[in-house]
């Protein structure tokens, strides 16, 4: 079921009917699961609903599983599956589901503006209507500069993404862009309005209902099911400061680099062996920089290997070959899930359309807050 | 009503680091005493956005939200008041009304353009 506005589904609809794909693609029949992560960050504020885990749990008849909702802002679908990766990696649970979901259009666009903001600093930043599209439009203006990135190549994101979203039939906008109809024609500024200046609304992730689900369990049990397997070969997760203003070089997303370094220390791996990523373009910047500081390419590089095409599907390193947040969509807590979901398909071989040419590893990035808690995921073939 | 400015900023007694907002350690060295200073001299604007989709509740277009540095390295985010920002530009804090909340009015940083 795509990502898109859900308009008579319930966040429990659209976790429930994920978490059944998930059983159902791994074989899981009637094999018991004995731990159930959910992540979400706001259902209390969205749906008025709490408790979602527990409630999954009923909805799909896992009793006496263990439940719980992990919130990480946008990030809390890498959160759960780090819990749901450290419950297996602990003897804690054999069969795990990890499910991510949010339904954010249930309310009007100002109201879910309002409640996505409530992560910013509360006294020195929402207090000014400090949104994250203004977190990223500041951070946008100086990583520009700096590293002499235009307008251009914001679109090539853009249009690589909307692209690559129209071969995917689970994102939210199967459309095809062009640079035409979204920068360089007289009127493109009326289909593609300022939202926070520099960036504009084709550098704005959509705002999405959809959830996500995959199943983690023990090698032992994994080869029972006759499944290709794909492991969680290193996962990493770093913080940074809360509000913007506090770090000394606002371009340095520390956290990003962090989390990357150790989810590829724990894999044993490099960027340079990583042959498909899911980054976290929730604004078109974002994708660049995170290519840079996760270390696909040095500081100041990322821009020009976008606009040399090496991260097209068919390029040397394929990025957000499933349209990223740009295209699939955003549904919050589902994000997360959704990129490892993604990577498996691709390195199953099961992408469909867009399918990357034979990849072994796989790598994600999800990034919550203003970069502030982000989590770093590597997966890879077995044999 | 535009009122003076009277933002608190926190310099860490151990290595003089600076932090707005409070910390309870502090993000250079983990020290727990702090002195309160005040912002000195004029703010430089060092990033800023023309924010268009606002939240519920601010019910207007254009809104100019930066990050400004004070000369004795104050940080803070605020409103600023002109309709042609530019970074690196001279301006002067003030507090003024900037959100309600729950049907109260907050007040926060308001910048103004100075030479």
């Amino acid at each position: 079921m795509p990502f898109e506005r859900h308009e008579y589904k319930s966040l429990m609809d659209l976790l429930a009917v994920a978490s059944l794909r998930a059983m159902d693609d791994a074989g899981l029949g009637d094999r018991p699961v004995d731990a159930v992560y959910v992540g979400n960050m706001a259902s209390g504020l969205f749906n008025h609903q709490v408790s979602v885990a527990s409630a999954l749990v009923d909805r799909l008849s896992l009793m006496p599983a263990t439940a719980e909702r992990i919130e990480n802002g946008p990030a809390s679908g890498g959160s759960a599956i780090k819990n749901g990766f450290l419950a297996v990696a602990a003897g804690f649970a054999d069969v795990v589901l990890v499910a991510g979901g949010e339904k954010m259009r249930g309310v009007s666009g100002p109201r879910s503006t309002d409640i996505v903001s409530a992560m910013a600093q509360p006294d020195v930043e929402y207090i000014y209507g400090v949104t994250l599209p203004a977190l990223a439009g500041m951070f946008a203006r100086l990583y520009m500069d700096k590293f002499r990135i235009t307008p251009e190549h914001l679109a090539m994101v853009t249009i690589k993404n909307h692209n690559n979203g129209a071969l995917n039939p689970y994102a939210h906008i199967q459309m095809i862009v062009t640079l035409e109809g979204i920068l360089t024609h007289p009127q493109a500024k009326f289909n593609n309005p300022v939202v926070a200046d520099p960036l504009r609304l084709y550098d704005c992730c959509p705002v999405s209902d959809g959830a996500a689900a995959v199943i983690l369990t023990t090698e032992e049990i994994a080869r029972q099911l006759k499944k290709p397997l794909v492991k969680i070969a290193g996962i990493g997760q770093a913080t940074d400061t809360h509000a913007l203003q506090e770090r000394s070089d606002p371009t340095d997303l520390k956290a990003v680099s962090c989390a990357a370094e150790r989810a590829f220390a724990m894999a044993g791996l490099t960027p340079k062996d990583v042959d498909v990523a899911e980054l976290h373009d929730a604004f078109t910047i974002l994708e660049i920089a995170e290519s840079e500081h996760c270390g696909f390419f040095e500081k100041g590089e990322g821009a020009r290997a976008l606009a040399a095409g090496e991260t097209q599907i068919t390029g040397s390193l394929p990025i957000n070959p499933s349209g990223g947040l740009k295209a699939r969509g955003h549904p919050v807590g589902a994000t997360g899930v959704a990129q490892v979901v993604e990577l498996v398909w691709q390195l199953r071989g099961e992408a469909g359309k867009r399918q990357v040419k034979d990849p072994e590893v796989g790598f994600a990035v999800n990034f919550g807050g203003f970069g502030n808690n982000v989590v770093a995921t590597v997966v890879r073939r077995e044999g | 009503m535009i009122k003076k400015a009277d933002l608190t900023a926190y310099k860490c007694r151990a290595c003089g680091h600076v932090m707005y907002p409070r910390h309870d350690r502090c993000l250079n060295c983990n020290g727990r005493e702090f002195d309160k200073i005040e912002p000195q001299g004029k703010a430089r604007l060092l990033t800023y956005t023309i924010l268009n989709e606002l939240p519920w509740g601010i019910d207007e277009r254009g809104r100019v939200i930066g990050i400004v540095e004070f000369e004795n390295g104050v940080r803070a985010t605020g409103l600023v008041l002109t309709e042609e920002p530019k970074v690196g530009m001279k301006l002067a804090a003030t507090m003024q009304p900037v959100r309600v909340i729950s049907g109260i009015k907050t007040y926060g940083l308001a910048f103004e353009p100075t030479k």
